[in-house]
């Protein structure tokens, strides 16, 4: 039985305007709650996926278990150990063991830093090792990541998206981490390249037993890498389930039509038998909104076509995560 | 079949020169392909394949130099039939060395008169263009709705301001924008980025164009708002048969939209053909570049037996060190040993290997 490495209780966070000068004079801005009670855990050499469109939240999530965002509540455990509220000291040497991949490389790189000493300082932040010792650890990890040895001279400028995405993982495995929040590694690649860095985050994780959360909205890599996937909408996850079980058995409306959207692209000839449950007004949530029962339930087809219980919009009778079996959870009140 | 190519462009090259490395760019390096009326042309490649930039060099809008060197791009719509190209041949010097192209000289202002005269009937409207991005593409400026009416006013026969506006108006309700008439006057940062896309496809089409170029429609967008633009551009082509040419590094949405599609690759077209042949996974006169790139999307099956992708080894190519021989050749994982000296050292040229069915590739031609 593998430990849980990870496990999120009840987490929010709420984002507030910054006050300005005149804040008490103007009116009151009512906070964002951008994570909204979310609570999973996973367990060592484990994938989980979290998947939802852009602004759900998925992105805050990631930064705020690495306690880059001061959570607003709930509880954080890292290996056993609440790390929700320890103080920045102790923080800065767990981070040895959890690291994140950020999703936009060109700002997470430092432009007037050659990769040798971009992968060097993040080796002896945390060890305390020397230059020589150093320098063989950075040869071993560009063989791990497959990245030619003459790049360590050159500025972040002059790589290419894919060998940026390299550096971003060597960065990652250089500090020694066991537990790793990858944040859209793969967007903004292309397909051929894309391939390389799934295949390169999968071999990684059965050389290293790593674990990721690995945050994206492509679904069918979420899919194909993760072994269990949480469906976010709104801050809230709204399913969460084996991979395969979320792919083809989602049980809520709204993964259903995340997922029925991507095979409908992929599988043209049928495009009717994917149009079971579809959304026909697919407008645009709103964050600011309050929230009254489902947070769903304003684009839910289901919702629509029976009839508007009222029991969706009750504010006193949001669903919560059930269990429905085989590890598989969801948040619905009339799942499908 | 009997359609006319609306638009034909034929060994269009168009470079760019880059200063520190004291060499051209060749981003579209003898680029040929036809958009038949009522059809759509999909154009598919990986970042820095050139597809964007040879629909720019069709509209006369590459600023930088040199810019658009040879070629023609040969239009045939209903009111104007010409080589959008004529007659510009001569502000550019061209010298040669072993068929390639190694000095440029051109008299860009020249050129830019000689294209303005040419352009200013056709850009807009015979051919109209969305943009990537289109959040950044509309005036930030002014109302959405405002800036329909300006192109419609620009381009149709439509005189007054009104008219115009209530055709503004239903060309919002044809692309699908619920309320059009309050989202008419909003500015486009408070619209989502499919909304931003609708508008971009309602101005592009206010115009009548007979052409309509489309970069990228659905980049950056949502999976399931993705589906809806799709939705949106296939019914717009069923219903008002508009002839497209599609840009898009997403197979899955050229091989949903597109009738025909070209395979793009470091500035050439490598493979051109109907788009059941070309990207289905079947099929055997296949460019190794297109059956690699199909390889490395996560298929169904792929993903239900967690298998490992089959990634293409190496980097897209940059293209200012072009090889001599064939462009793939260093990534291929289908040159045999019997090919291999024609691969590195001559550039196969892109020949048909069935009914309209091209490729660019040693592997079929002894």
């Amino acid at each position: 039985m593998p430990k849980t490495i990870l496990e999120v209780m009840d987490l929010k966070k709420h984002f507030t305007d910054r006050k300005g000068l005149f804040h008490s004079l103007g009116e009151r801005h009512p906070s964002i709650p951008a994570v909204d009670g979310v609570s999973f855990y996973i367990k060592e050499n484990e994938t989980v996926g979290l998947v939802g469109e852009s602004g759900c939240g998925k992105t805050t999530v990631g930064r705020t278990i690495l306690r880059l965002e001061k959570p607003t509540s709930g509880k954080i455990l890292f290996d056993g150990k609440d790390i929700t509220s320890i103080p920045t000291d102790e923080l800065r040497r767990l981070r040895g063991q959890m690291q994140m991949i950020f999703q936009d490389l060109d700002a997470a790189l430092n432009p007037k830093m050659r990769i040798r000493d971009i992968l060097s300082e993040a080796i002896t932040v945390h060890h305390k090792i020397d230059g020589a010792e150093a320098g063989k650890r950075i040869s071993d990890l560009l063989e791990q990541v497959s990245l030619k040895k003459s790049k360590l001279s050159n500025f972040p400028h002059e790589l290419s998206g894919g060998e940026k995405r390299r550096v971003g993982v060597a960065r990652v495995l250089s500090v020694g981490a066991k537990f790793i929040v990858a944040d859209e590694p793969t967007s903004a690649l292309d397909v051929s390249i894309q391939a390389q860095i799934v295949n390169l985050l999968r071999d990684l994780q059965k050389r290293l037993g790593l674990s990721y959360l690995f945050i994206s909205h492509d679904l069918p890599v979420v899919e194909l890498i993760s072994h269990k996937v949480a469906v976010m909408y709104l801050g809230k996850i709204v399913e969460i389930g084996l991979s395969d079980r979320i792919a083809s058995r989602a049980m809520h409306p709204y993964t259903h039509i995340l997922w029925s959207s991507l095979v409908e692209k992929q599988n043209k000839e049928n495009p009717q038998k994917a149009k079971s449950v579809q959304a026909d007004r697919w407008g645009v949530f709103d964050f600011e909104r309050p929230v009254s029962g489902c947070r769903f339930a304003p684009r839910c087809p289901v919702y629509e076509s029976s009839g508007r219980p009222a029991i969706c919009i009750d504010p006193s009778t949001e669903p919560q995560l059930e269990d429905i079996g085989g590890s598989h959870q969801v948040a619905c009140h009339f799942p499908l | 079949m009997t359609a006319v190519p609306i638009l034909k462009i034929e060994d269009l090259r168009t470079y760019f020169h880059s200063r520190s490395k004291q060499a051209f760019i060749r981003s579209v390096d003898g680029v040929s392909l036809e958009v038949m009326k009522g059809q759509t042309l999909g154009v598919v490649g990986e970042s820095g394949s050139g597809k964007s930039v040879t629909a720019l060099s069709v509209l006369g809008l590459v600023s930088a130099g040199p810019g658009v060197i040879s070629g023609k791009i040969g239009l045939r719509s209903d009111r104007i039939q010409k080589d959008l190209l004529e007659g510009l041949g001569e502000f550019v010097k061209l010298t040669t060395k072993d068929g390639k192209i190694m000095e440029v000289s051109k008299d860009v202002a020249g050129w830019r008169r000689g294209a303005e005269r040419i352009m200013s009937k056709v850009r807009g409207k015979e051919i109209a263009m969305t943009f990537q991005n289109p959040g950044s593409s509309l005036n930030p400026f002014t109302p959405v709705g405002k800036q329909i009416t300006e192109a419609i006013r620009l381009h149709t026969s439509t005189k007054t301001e009104r008219e115009a506006k209530e055709r503004a108006l239903s060309w919002l309700h044809r692309v699908k924008i619920d309320s059009p008439r309050l989202r008419f006057d909003h500015y486009p940062y408070g619209l989502s980025g499919g909304m931003c896309q609708r508008i971009m496809i309602a101005m592009a089409l206010a115009s009548e164009p007979s052409l309509l170029i489309t970069d990228e429609p659905t980049t950056g967008l949502d999976a399931t708002i993705q589906s809806k633009i799709v939705d949106l551009l296939e019914e717009l082509k069923s219903e008002l048969g508009i002839t497209t040419m599609l840009i898009s590094h997403d197979i899955s949405i050229i091989s949903q939209l597109s009738d025909s599609v070209a395979v793009m690759y470091g500035g050439t077209v490598f493979e051109y053909g109907p788009t059941k042949e070309v990207l289905s996974k079947r099929g055997n006169s296949k460019h190794p570049y297109t059956s690699a790139l199909l390889a490395s999307i996560p298929s169904a099956q792929n993903i239900r037996e967690k298998r490992y992708l089959q990634a293409i080894e190496g980097d897209v190519l940059d293209t200012i060190n072009i090889p001599t021989g064939c462009r793939f050749y260093s990534r291929c994982s289908r040159m045999t040993e019997r090919i291999r000296e024609r691969c590195v050292g001559h550039e196969p040229d892109l020949r048909e290997t069935g009914s309209r069915h091209k490729v660019r590739c040693w592997l079929y031609f002894d």
